[in-house]
C-alpha cells in the first residue's frame, strides 16, 4: 500500500468523502475491466461499478489496515458481478454475446490467412479477438478463475479468498478451464508452430 | 499407465503454474518424460497460456465514460446525503472538494512538464474558480470547528485539519533553558547558537523522544497533568516546538495543525528538509521492535505522503 493510498483510506473512514474520488480516479480501470469481463456487458459492468465503489464508502470502516486494499477491492467487484450475473440469469436467460460456433468461424478464417502470411497486423488482430471470445465463452465460474489468475495475476490462495472457495476448488476450475481453452484454441496450435 | 496419466493429469495445471511441491514436480516431470502423450498435453497447455497471455484482450472503456461515471458516482453518494440546509453547504462544499482533489490526483499521476503550461492555461480559470468557491463556502463551517479544549490546559486539533479532533500533548518547556546545541540538521557538525525565544513566545518540547525520518514522531496523551499547553493549534495559530536528540542537538520546528498528523495516542510531525541520522534509524528501529501497536501506528503514520500535508517552515534557529 502506498503513502497516498493509506492517507486516503484513513481520511475515507473518518468520513472524508472527498478521499473516494482519488480512490476511484486510481481503480476505475480495474473494477471496469474486472466487472465487464465477468458480466460480459458493458452496461452491467457500469451498475457493477458504481455499486461497488457505494459499498467501498459505506463499507471502508470495515476494511482490515493490514490488508491489501487492492484485494480487497477485487473482493467486493468480483462478488458484485458474480451476484449481478446471478440475478441477471434468474430475470431472463442470459445473452451469451460471442458464441463458441463464432468463435470458431473466426478460427476457420484465421488458419486459412496464416497459411498465407502468419506476420500480418490483420491476422494477430483476429488472432487476439479469437483468443479473446474463447475465454468469453467459457463458463462463468471457469472464466472468474482465469481472469483473477492469468489476466490479474493472483495466486490460487487470493482467489480463495476472493472467491470464498477452497484453493483445491481454483486448482480446480482452473484445470478445467485450461483444457476447455486448449480445445478452443486447438484449430489455431494445429496451424501454427509457437 | 493409462491411470498413471489420469493421476498426473490433475497435476498439470499445478506443474506448469510451478506450485507444486518439490517432490510433487519431480513425480510429474519424471512420468512426462516417458508419456508422449502427456507430454502433448503439456505442450498443449504451454501454448494455450501463450495465447492468453500474449493475445488475450483486456477491455477498457474510454475516458468520456470513465468522466461520466465519476460524475454519476458522485451525484448517487450526494442522493444518500443529509438534507439540512447547513449539510447542504457542507455538501456542496465537499462536491467541489472533490473535483478539486480528482483534478489534481489526475493531473500529479500524469504530471509532464511539458504539458504544464497548456493544462495550466485552459485548467487555470477553473482551479482558480473552484478553489474560492471552495474557500467561501467551507470557511464558515471550519471556522465553527475550530474551537476547543477539554478545559484549557490541552491543544485539540481543529475538525478541519486532516484528522479528527485528539489532544495533543507537549510539554511546555518552562525552563527555556536549551543546554544543548541546535543544529539546523542533526547530521551536520555545525551548531548554532540557541535562539533568542521571545518572552511572549509560546515554546514547547516533546514529551516523547522523538523519532526522525523528515518526521518527529510523538507520543500523544490524553490524560496528561504534566502537560499544560495553553495554546490552540488553530488554523491560525502556530506552536514553536522543538525536539531534542541527546546526542545530536535539537531541532525546532514551526507547527501548524495541518502537520499534525494523529492516531490513536500518537502524532507524526512532518518536518521537511530534516535528514536522519544514524542514530534516529537505530532508535526508531527499537522502539519498532519493542512494541507491536508502535510498529503499526508508526507504519501507518510513516505511510502519509508528503504532498498531503501542508508543512511549516522548518525553523532555522538562526532565523528565531
Amino acid at each position: 500500500m502506498d503513502r497516498t493510498e493509506a492517507l486516503l483510506i484513513a481520511d475515507l473512514c473518518e468520513g472524508d468523502e472527498t478521499a473516494l474520488a482519488p480512490l476511484v480516479e486510481r481503480y476505475k480501470r480495474m473494477v471496469y475491466r474486472l466487472a465487464v469481463q465477468i458480466t460480459k456487458n458493458h452496461a452491467d459492468a457500469d451498475d457493477v461499478m458504481q455499486e461497488t465503489f457505494i459499498k467501498v464508502y459505506h463499507s471502508i470502516h470495515t476494511f482490515r489496515r493490514d490488508a491489501a486494499f487492492e484485494t480487497w477491492l477485487y473482493r467486493i467487484t468480483v462478488n458484485e458481478a458474480l451476484n449481478f450475473v446471478k440475478r441477471r440469469e434468474r430475470q431472463r436467460e442470459s445473452t451469451i454475446e460471442t458464441t463458441p460456433e463464432a468463435a470458431y468461424e473466426v478460427s476457420t478464417r484465421y488458419r486459412a490467412q496464416l497459411a498465407n502470411d502468419p506476420h500480418t497486423q490483420a491476422e494477430k488482430a483476429e488472432l487476439r479477438q479469437y483468443v479473446t471470445e474463447a475465454v468469453n465463452n467459457l463458463p462463468l465460474k471457469h472464466r472468474t478463475v482465469v481472469i483473477l489468475h492469468e489476466f490479474e495475476g493472483l495466486t490460487h490462495a487470493e482467489i480463495a479468498s476472493i472467491l470464498n472457495c477452497s484453493e483445491g476448488t481454483v486448482r480446480s476450475r482452473l484445470h478445467y478451464a485450461r483444457k476447455k481453452l486448449r480445445t478452443l484454441l486447438k484449430p489455431y496450435m494445429e496451424a501454427s508452430a509457437i | 499407465m493409462r491411470t498413471k496419466c489420469q493421476k498426473i493429469e490433475y497435476r498439470i495445471s499445478d506443474y506448469i503454474d510451478g506450485t507444486l511441491s518439490e517432490r510433487q514436480a519431480a513425480a510429474v516431470a519424471s512420468h512426462i518424460r516417458s508419456c508422449q502423450s502427456c507430454q502433448r498435453e503439456v505442450a498443449a497447455l504451454k501454448k494455450t497460456q501463450y495465447l492468453l497471455k500474449n493475445f488475450y484482450v483486456e477491455p477498457d472503456a474510454s475516458d468520456a465514460y470513465y468522466a461520466q461515471f465519476t460524475a454519476k458516482l458522485q451525484h448517487r453518494i450526494e442522493q444518500s446525503a443529509p438534507t439540512a440546509v447547513h449539510q447542504r453547504f457542507a455538501a456542496a462544499a465537499t462536491r467541489l472538494g472533490w473535483q478539486l482533489r480528482t483534478q489534481i490526483h489526475r493531473y500529479t499521476d500524469h504530471f509532464r512538464p511539458s504539458r504544464f503550461i497548456s493544462i495550466r492555461r485552459h485548467a487555470l480559470p477553473y482551479y482558480v474558480l473552484a478553489l474560492a468557491m471552495t474557500v467561501l463556502i467551507a470557511a464558515p463551517f471550519l471556522l465553527t470547528q475550530v474551537s476547543l479544549y477539554d478545559n484549557g490546559e490541552h491543544v485539540r486539533l481543529p475538525s478541519a485539519a486532516l484528522q479528527p479532533a485528539v489532544t495533543l500533548t507537549i510539554q511546555q518547556d518552562k525552563t527555556a533553558v536549551h543546554r544543548i546545541g541546535i543544529r539546523r540538521n542533526i547530521n551536520s557538525e555545525r551548531t548554532t547558537e540557541i535562539p533568542a525565544v521571545d518572552s511572549g513566545s509560546e515554546v514547547w518540547k516533546f514529551t516523547d523522544e522523538p523519532m526522525v525520518d523528515g518526521y518527529i514522531f510523538a507520543k500523544l496523551r490524553k490524560e496528561s497533568s504534566d502537560a499544560v499547553p495553553s495554546v490552540a493549534l488553530g488554523i491560525d495559530s502556530e506552536l514553536l516546538a522543538y525536539a531534542e536528540f541527546p546526542a545530536q542537538g535539537a531541532i525546532w520546528a514551526r507547527l501548524t495543525s495541518r502537520d499534525v498528523v494523529t492516531e490513536d495516542r500518537y502524532a507524526l510531525l512532518l518536518l521537511r528538509g530534516i535528514n536522519t541520522g544514524q542514530h534516529a534509524r537505530q532508535q526508531y528501529e527499537r522502539k519498532r521492535s519493542e512494541s507491536k501497536g508502535f510498529s503499526q501506528i508508526s507504519e501507518k503514520l510513516l505511510d502519509v505522503p508528503l504532498e498531503m500535508l501542508s508543512v511549516a517552515a522548518v525553523y532555522d534557529p538562526i532565523e528565531l
